[in-house]
């Protein structure tokens, strides 16, 4: 999805703060940085840490994670259009807040598997409750997911597995 | 209503047949004259109309009972209205399909409640509808007596339906409900659903799924706009949810529903899912609840008998739809 859209998203469904990861170009040259900075700062945002990832250096472009906190969605729409309109591509927007989703799986299996196949995926089960004996396992699992498109993705990519495996997931709508 | 008089054919005499072809006989929607009522064996056909009294037996026994198809009666001009109350048929649509094929083709306006047909062939029916003029109304095939088609053609014009999910199957939900009050298994729950009339003989059509992706479809292609077909939708049924998984669901103040639903990115699912107890699709008995998520309006939610009785509301307010529009334009004409 094209960031300007996952702003849009965020700005769509976000609650106040919203804690986002924004990924920009920037060209190796000294001052881009702090113009950006700049941006971010002038639309409220609240600067939590940034990774300036140096070693990813491509075609003179050097990608900067920058993880603000901004009062609202709006802010930090406005902080992508200042940024660009100082030149710099923004080309990564992703939510830091996580929510709490529960599953339910179905199938024969072993429950290591099954963890293993949703760890796999990065997604981090903080509760389960198992039922059923012999060979047929239903699980309920409580997962931390991203907020947003991502967390869709990866819920869309543990149906998947679980598909895969013969499980039937029943996940919340 | 002024001066309309359209003659019509009720095409199928289950229950829906019955309930509507007695409405019309009694004279519930002014402007039409039912002329004509058909079986599955033959039919029958009274120019001047079926009255109350002849409808009260098995019209087989109707003196004039003709065997066959009533397909002539509509090649032959003599109604101006079907009303397709066939069963069900997959995966071809027929016989209904191609009543209604037949009956648009030659101007003949169609009501029906007969999903098959619409949910396959939407898109030609509809272009053959535009291309003589004949009206296609189908509430009845979706959500009983609920106004989904309607409300979408008549109140939220300017607005625009993003995303579509809903509770469609009354089978499904009555069986999930009983497991999820009472701790049935679901060959229990379905044994009683079976036993209390609510679910057929052969259930598969309902608890596999098909019965929801049939009504999901027509409604992603209808309120949304968009030309899916059946095999575009992803279909898992009820069949494998087990006593501990809606029990394990019931913990965490969530049930298991049968869940259709047409995603903002165009894609259809059926599959059971987990519903917060809360959420106001969280339904339960034979109930339906279905929820547009509109641009401007936000939530709309919708929630009644999704079969039986109530269908007939739906299926009466299309006929009178019908005889509104032949009203306005026979106005138009003559002034």
């Amino acid at each position: 999805m094209p960031v300007k859209d996952i702003c849009r998203d965020l700005t769509a469904s976000a609650m106040p703060p919203v804690r986002v990861r924004l990924t920009c170009a920037l060209v190796d040259r000294p001052g881009t940085l702090l113009r950006t900075l700049e941006q971010i700062a002038l639309a409220g945002g609240n600067i939590i840490s940034i990774v300036h990832s140096r070693e990813s250096i491509t075609s003179g472009y050097v990608p900067v994670s920058i993880n603000v906190e901004f009062p609202d969605a709006q802010s930090l729409e406005r902080a992508r259009r200042g940024i660009e309109s100082v030149g710099v591509p923004v080309i990564g927007a992703e939510s830091l807040e996580k929510s709490l989703r529960t599953v339910i799986v179905l199938g024969s299996g072993e429950l290591g598997d099954l963890i293993e196949a949703v760890e796999g995926l990065g997604l981090k089960i903080v509760d389960a409750s198992v039922r059923g004996g012999g060979s047929e396992l239903t699980a309920r699992l409580t997962l931390e997911v991203p907020e947003g498109a991502a967390g869709h993705d990866l819920m869309r990519r543990l149906e998947e597995v679980a598909a895969d495996r013969g499980y039937l997931l029943l996940s919340e709508v | 209503m002024s001066g309309v008089s359209l003659r019509a054919l009720v095409n199928g005499y289950g229950f829906l047949g019955r309930r509507v072809a007695r409405a019309l006989a009694s004279g519930k929607v002014p402007g039409v004259k039912l002329v004509a009522v058909a079986r599955s064996t033959g039919y029958i056909h009274r120019p001047g109309g079926l009255t109350l009294e002849e409808l009260e037996g098995d019209i087989a026994s109707l003196e004039g009972f003709v065997e066959g198809s009533p397909i002539s009666l509509l090649e032959d001009g003599k109604v101006d209205l079907l009303i397709e109350l066939t069963p069900t048929n997959l995966p071809t649509g027929e016989p209904a399909l191609t009543h209604i094929k037949t009956a648009l083709s030659r101007g003949i306006d169609v009501v029906t409640a007969n999903k098959a047909p619409i949910a396959l062939a939407y898109r030609e029916l509809t272009e053959l509808s535009r291309s003589t003029g004949a009206l296609l109304l189908f509430e009845g095939t979706v959500g009983g007596g609920i106004p989904l088609v309607s409300l979408r053609r008549f109140c939220l014009r300017g607005d625009e339906v993003l995303s579509i999910r809903g509770i469609l199957n009354g089978t499904t939900n009555y069986i999930l409900s009983r497991m999820h009050f009472e701790g049935l298994t679901f060959e229990l729950a379905l044994r009683e659903a079976q036993n209390l009339g609510i679910a057929e003989r052969d259930p598969t059509l309902d608890i596999e799924g098909y019965d929801t992706a049939l009504k999901l479809l027509i409604l992603a292609n209808s309120v949304m706009g968009l030309n899916r077909r059946l095999e575009d939708v992803r279909i898992t049924g009820i069949s494998r949810v087990t006593a501990d998984a809606v029990s394990l669901a019931k913990e965490a103040g969530l049930a298991v529903k049968l869940i259709g639903s047409v995603s903002p990115d165009g894609h259809l699912t059926v599959a059971p899912r987990l519903v917060k107890l809360n959420d106001p699709i969280c339904v339960h008995g034979t109930l339906n609840a279905v929820t547009f998520r509109l641009r401007t309006a936000g939530d709309l939610t919708l929630i009644g008998e999704g079969a039986g009785e109530p269908t007939v509301t739906s299926i009466l307010n299309d006929v009178w739809e019908v005889v509104s529009v032949r009203a306005r334009l026979t106005g138009a004409r003559g002034t």
